[in-house]
């Protein structure tokens, strides 16, 4: 186990490896050039600031220059933030991501199986018929329509939250719960149409057969069973929610990565452009490696063996 | 002596958006303690759906059992709630089913399958619990049992799930058990073991058991008494004697005869001709009288009535009535059954 572990870390650090390497050279195709202004700047001006930052040297010394910084955990400095390191930028910036991100996938997981599973159990009921109404609303409805919605009722109206900005932790219940009806209507169909296939198969039957009860079946035997795809989907939607979300933390002004991401494409400001998404791509990574961890503590099928 | 299991005129239908599937059309029949009476008839003709009436294991909706009373020790299980009935399901009736590829739940151990019935009915502790699932495995023949408690059903071969199954439906001395094609899955060498497991505790037990199956090879090794199904309803039944070597209905003729043997000098099997009608729409008088070489006019226009032919013999055909023309049944089942005579003649000399 601790082998495959460390096999998957050693997998991990080529992939990233791979995908700076990509990103780096994808990124030198960007058209214009990190300068604001440069019709400003007369070519001399121009010359020594790109001196400056090494922007003057051949393509594969820049390169080599960049992967050299990275073994030694230098991500560089940022273009247009004074000079600021990359790394310093991200972590400030992460924070609010990623505490949005966690926030809003608990919540949205645990509502949304609960759900799923009370509409399989009271299948083809009222129930059912409510959680997959709530379940199309938040799928089809974009979160910033229910942001909008819940700034408007929770924040202004009866003046139960903090409306916007970043100054504690129930600054984050608005954007999280905007956040979270998405992963609550993914969850809740998945888990629905899963417990009713599971419930459906014959073990579930024998353990009927067994006397066990309605509940009984749907938590102790059906429930485990019909996770597996449930951890497939969440996973992704783990990463999209967590690297934060332009829309959501502009709507309640949250000084996010989503919103410092977009900006540094549009300014060519190259080192925070890689920066951030070697720290996607890494959380990515880390995730699906967590994903099959999981599948194997859920399904003993899919369990490495000793051997392994 | 009374009656274990008593079932009268059950009807059970499936609504469907195409109507009303009439799966069993009313049938009676009862098991005694220690007995095994076999129920047998080719796919479709409502074998499993009357056994999982039986457990109140028909899905509901689509299903439901619309007419008639299952008397279980004197108490009638249609009129149970699932909550009584899940107080009898596991503790006096189990079920034994057929697909031990599917039957167990892949992400629980087999320990814990077998245990959760007994901590459930006999509020056992979990190391008392354990000590029987212990005794179960090995009393239907698996090795090293500590050890394949803490294992998951992947790893085990599908002759060692299906004794699993069985030591599941066993755990907690059932006086009734069900067995829903508890061998179809299974290759010969296995079947013939699990059947002599089933053999064994039934003695041991004295519990009645349903045997469903299409075998008829498995009826003659284990059945006391035999009933035969046909499109939801009870052609014949009576002692196993009775069914093999004297055979009323002509289905029964037709399931003897499509028998493959071993001394048969046919080139083809013989098989009955047709195929069961649509449930939807059952036919008006006998329902097999379309395939039958027998068939005369009444048998399109009047639903036979059970005819006695002996103390426990009974078959719904009009041929048993006295105005009936005298017919024997086709040459190739009455070769069968001097046949069979003569090899069980044999084996008792052996």
């Amino acid at each position: 186990m601790v082998r495959y572990i460390l096999e998957r870390l050693v997998y991990m650090l080529i992939t990233l490896l791979l995908i700076a390497t990509l990103t780096f050279f994808l990124m030198k195709l960007l058209p214009g050039t990190p300068l604001s202004a440069a019709d400003k700047l007369s070519e001399e001006q121009q010359a020594i600031v790109l001196e400056k930052y090494g922007l003057n040297d051949p393509l594969p010394v820049q390169y080599f220059n960049y992967i050299t910084g990275l073994f030694q955990g230098d991500l560089g400095l940022s273009f247009q933030f004074d000079n600021r390191e990359v790394t310093t930028i991200l972590l400030e910036r992460m924070g609010p991501s990623m505490t949005l991100g966690a926030q809003s996938l608990i919540l949205g997981t645990i509502i949304g199986v609960l759900l799923g599973l009370l509409a399989a159990i009271y299948h083809n009921g009222v129930v059912d018929y409510g959680s997959t109404f709530i379940a199309v609303i938040g799928k089809s409805i974009p979160s910033f329509v229910f942001a909008g919605i819940l700034q408007f009722y929770l924040g202004v109206r009866w003046g139960l939250f903090p409306v916007a900005l970043w100054e504690g932790w129930e600054y984050t219940i608005l954007p999280t719960l905007a956040l979270a009806i998405f992963p609550i209507a993914i969850a809740a169909r998945y888990m629905r149409t899963e417990m009713l296939e599971v419930l459906g198969s014959d073990f579930i039957t024998t353990a009927r057969a067994k006397g066990v009860n309605k509940f009984g079946v749907v938590f102790k035997h059906g429930l485990r069973n019909a996770l597996i795809p449930i951890i497939t989907i969440m996973g992704p939607l783990a990463v999209s929610l967590m690297t934060g979300t332009l829309v959501i933390e502009n709507i309640f002004s949250v000084p996010g990565i989503g919103e410092q991401f977009v900006k540094s494409i549009n300014t060519n400001d190259y080192p925070i452009i890689m920066g951030t998404t070697l720290f996607f791509s890494f959380l990515f990574i880390l995730i699906i490696l967590i994903i099959d961890l999981l599948y194997g503590l859920i399904d003993p099928r899919i369990r490495l063996t000793e051997g392994d | 002596m009374d009656n274990l299991l008593e079932v009268n005129n059950l009807h059970v239908s499936f609504d469907t958006y195409g109507g009303e599937v009439k799966a069993v059309r009313g049938v009676d029949f009862s098991v005694k303690k220690g007995e095994t009476l076999a129920i047998v008839g080719e796919s479709g003709s409502g074998k499993s759906v009357t056994t999982k009436a039986l457990m109140g294991l028909i899905p509901s909706p689509p299903g439901r059992i619309k007419e008639g009373e299952i008397l279980f020790e004197g108490k009638d299980l249609t009129k149970m709630k699932d909550k009584e009935l899940s107080k009898i399901r596991g503790k006096d009736i189990a079920m034994i089913f057929q697909d031990p590829m599917t039957s167990l739940n892949p992400t629980m151990k087999v320990g814990n399958q077998i245990m959760e019935g007994l901590i459930k009915h006999q509020k056992k502790s979990k190391s008392e619990a354990k000590k029987r699932a212990l005794e179960l495995l090995e009393l239907v023949g698996i090795a090293n049992a500590e050890q394949r408690l803490k294992q998951y059903p992947h790893q085990f071969s599908g002759g060692m799930r299906q004794r699993v199954v069985i030591a599941i439906a066993l755990a907690c001395n059932p006086k009734l058990l069900l067995a829903d094609e508890p061998t179809t899955a299974l290759d010969v060498t296995i079947q013939a073991q699990i059947l002599e497991v089933m053999k064994d505790i039934q003695k041991e037990m004295e519990s009645g058991i349903v045997f469903i199956t299409h075998d008829l090879g498995v009826v003659a090794n284990v059945a006391d008494r035999v009933a035969v199904m046909y499109a939801g309803k009870i052609v014949e039944i009576g002692k196993v004697d009775d069914i093999f070597y004297n055979p009323k209905h002509p289905y029964t003729w037709g399931l003897l005869g499509s028998m493959p043997s071993l001394d048969s000098t046919d080139d083809e099997l013989y098989a009955i001709p047709g195929s069961p009608p649509d449930l939807m729409h059952p036919p008006k008088g006998d329902a097999f009288a379309p395939r039958s070489d027998f068939a005369m006019k009444i048998d399109f226009e009047q639903e036979p009535p059970m005819f006695k032919v002996s103390e426990d013999h009974y078959a719904a055909t009009w041929l048993l009535h006295e105005n009936a023309p005298a017919v024997q049944p086709p040459e190739s089942v009455q070769t069968r059954m001097k046949g069979m005579t003569r090899e069980s003649a044999e084996g008792d000399k052996v």
